[in-house]
């Protein structure tokens, strides 16, 4: 469990985190989301002790980061890739960290072919691609059989083999109950891994929930309807909640109105309809709508998650 | 070269989750593999040895060919380790101070603060590892090369005497400076962050500095020259205790400043170490990582 009250981080006039509270809880998988500078690294780097907060407080499971006696079983964290002195080798890299807390060569051994670092486990770190830095990342990360997993961008890097092998890992570490906070920039990934959602940008938290409610928010759902009396269609439809607009003739999208509304308002209006259509908003759309305004720079209060009423 | 298998997460959870707990000990132990698992360590401490016992053979030769049996001068055999010394110093500097550089310019001190969060304690174990390391190392430079300067250079007179306490205290003196010498760039090290600058501060506290005092014609200037860590080869607190007393009471006469003796002049030198470090531990504690 991870509780930060009015978190805040500014380098000189720069504000990176503004005032943020959130609670990541134990058995399922929250996800971090937000575009790149939004303030996820720092806020990471806070709840590790690395960060001093400007103002505010972080815990997990009940008092500071720093202040446990056995931190590395408490938490495991990959903060960024390649944390790791170049001319080490990986092998030698996780006996030390291991050390630190006494934990043997046998959990070393472990990890190494949990992550799949066996074949490179001798090399010296300096020659790893991004991908290879990421596993030894993660390796880390769970060298002291921790209760909280911190992960920073963990699927930075990987092929889509070492994406899904990252995906089935995490919800395993959820399901035995253990927190499990990894931020990404990448709603897809996002959209199959995390149960629970905490949106970012600018520093300040957009909107968060379970990821299927965040989504559903954000993804605006429009019909598409093609008719010869569009312009008579159009008038009928226009309400408060829904808006229609036309790029060509004869052509309308509907925003706010189901496909079943507009087709059963048309049939009761003897109108014609040649298509129906209804068109389910994109993920990346989503994102879009729900960080455009914190990724724009203008000095406006970021609103909360512009989502569309739909009448229904 | 992605050799690795994704397998799926058989076996995330150890059969016997790792009992660890953060200790002291442990963390000395940690800083120890991490001293010993990299290569700069050895290039440095074998520059180290090679240069050391390299300088004291040559210059002990240099020494038979001008010897006179009846200036003692002539004979001391302790004379050619002052040479070891001011060139191999240099090399443990540098180890010094990259023992905590290479951690800042990798960003492995994250992971290593990560891992022990109150981050003092870090500080305290790597230089306890690299100071006593450092030390044995020199120790078996100041040995070998005092072995081998026995083993030819015997039979004129060129060996130093190991029954006398002066020479003993000489010998012990040299390789306690070479590894405080290399403290001194570590606490440097942990104070800035970054290889160069701390590499080029403490070789110019040791080359420049007593260089400089000595020309500016201004006594004050002298007197302070005296309580320099090291130099290479004009008097300085820090290189009394490589000397006999009898060889500091020598240069001494008639010289400005304060007579330290080899231990008091060895107190300055941790001296300086303790101060930088104690700057550098308040800084680890505020600066983020």
């Amino acid at each position: 469990m991870i509780e930060a009250q009015g978190l805040t981080k500014r380098y000189g006039s720069k504000t990176a985190v503004d005032a943020i509270s959130f609670t990541v809880e134990p058995g399922r998988v929250t996800g971090f989301l937000g575009p790149n500078g939004a303030g996820k690294s720092t806020t990471m780097r806070m709840i590790m002790g690395l960060d001093r907060p400007t103002a505010g407080t972080v815990a997990v499971n009940g008092k500071p980061y720093a202040q446990h006696h056995s931190p590395l079983t408490e938490v495991g964290a990959l903060l960024e890739a390649k944390a790791v002195h170049t001319g080490r080798s990986a092998r030698n890299h996780l006996r030390a960290l291991a050390a630190t807390h006494g934990i043997g060569d046998k959990r070393v051994n472990e990890v190494i072919s949990m992550t799949g670092l066996d074949a490179v486990a001798k090399r010296r770190v300096g020659g790893f691609s991004l991908g290879m830095g990421q596993r030894l990342g993660i390796a880390s990360a769970l060298i002291g059989d921790p209760h909280t997993l911190i992960l920073d961008e963990p699927v930075n890097g990987l092929d889509p083999e070492g994406v899904l092998w990252v995906r089935n890992l995490v919800r395993y570490l959820a399901s035995q109950g253990r927190t499990v906070f990894l931020s990404s920039h990448l709603m897809s990934e996002m959209a199959v891994t995390a149960d629970h959602l905490l949106v970012i940008g600018r520093g300040r938290i957009i909107t968060s929930g379970p990821t299927a409610t965040v989504i559903a928010q954000a993804t605006q759902e429009t019909v598409r309807v093609v008719s010869p009396q569009a312009t008579d269609l159009a008038a009928l439809l226009q309400g408060p909640d829904v808006t229609v607009t036309s790029d060509s003739p004869g052509v309308l999208t509907v925003v706010g109105a189901t496909s079943v509304q507009v087709g059963e308002l048309a049939a009761a209006n003897r109108v014609v309809l040649h298509e129906l259509t209804p068109v389910a908003g994109s993920l990346e759309e989503a994102y879009m709508s729900l960080t455009q305004d914190s990724v724009e720079y203008h000095s406006s209060e970021v609103p909360a998650a512009p989502t569309q009423e739909v009448a229904r | 070269m992605s050799t690795a298998v994704a397998t799926p997460p058989t076996t995330p959870v150890a059969a016997a989750p790792p009992k660890g707990r953060l200790s002291f000990l442990h963390l000395l132990r940690s800083e120890w593999i991490k001293f010993w698992s990299v290569r700069s360590t050895f290039w440095t401490l074998g520059t180290f040895l090679v240069t050391m016992v390299a300088m004291i053979l040559l210059f002990t030769l240099a020494l038979k060919s001008a010897s006179d049996p009846s200036d003692p001068d002539a004979t001391n055999a302790l004379a050619p380790f002052i040479l070891g010394v001011a060139f191999g110093q240099f090399a443990v500097a540098v180890l010094g101070a990259l023992t905590i550089t290479g951690e800042y310019s990798t960003g492995m001190i994250r992971t290593s603060l990560s891992a022990a969060p109150k981050r003092l304690p870090v500080l305290w174990s790597k230089g306890i590892v690299a100071g006593l390391s450092m030390f044995g190392v020199a120790l078996i430079g100041v040995a070998v090369s005092a072995a081998l300067q026995w083993l030819f250079f015997h039979d004129n007179g060129l060996g130093v005497d190991l029954g006398n306490s002066q020479h003993v205290r000489a010998l012990i003196g040299t390789a306690l400076y070479i590894a405080t010498i290399g403290l001194l760039a570590f606490a440097f090290g942990a104070l800035m962050r970054h290889s160069a600058a701390a590499v080029s501060s403490v070789l110019g506290l040791i080359l420049l500095v007593p260089i400089v005092l000595q020309l500016v014609p201004w006594k004050p200037l002298q007197e302070i020259a005296v309580f320099l860590p090291g130099s290479v080869i004009a008097p300085s607190a820090g290189l009394l205790i490589t000397f006999t007393d009898r060889e500091i009471a020598d240069f001494q006469t008639g010289s400005i400043g304060a007579h330290l003796t080899a231990w008091q002049g060895y107190g300055v030198l941790v001296a300086w170490v303790l101060v930088i470090l104690a700057v550098a531990a308040i800084l680890l504690k505020r600066r983020d990582a």
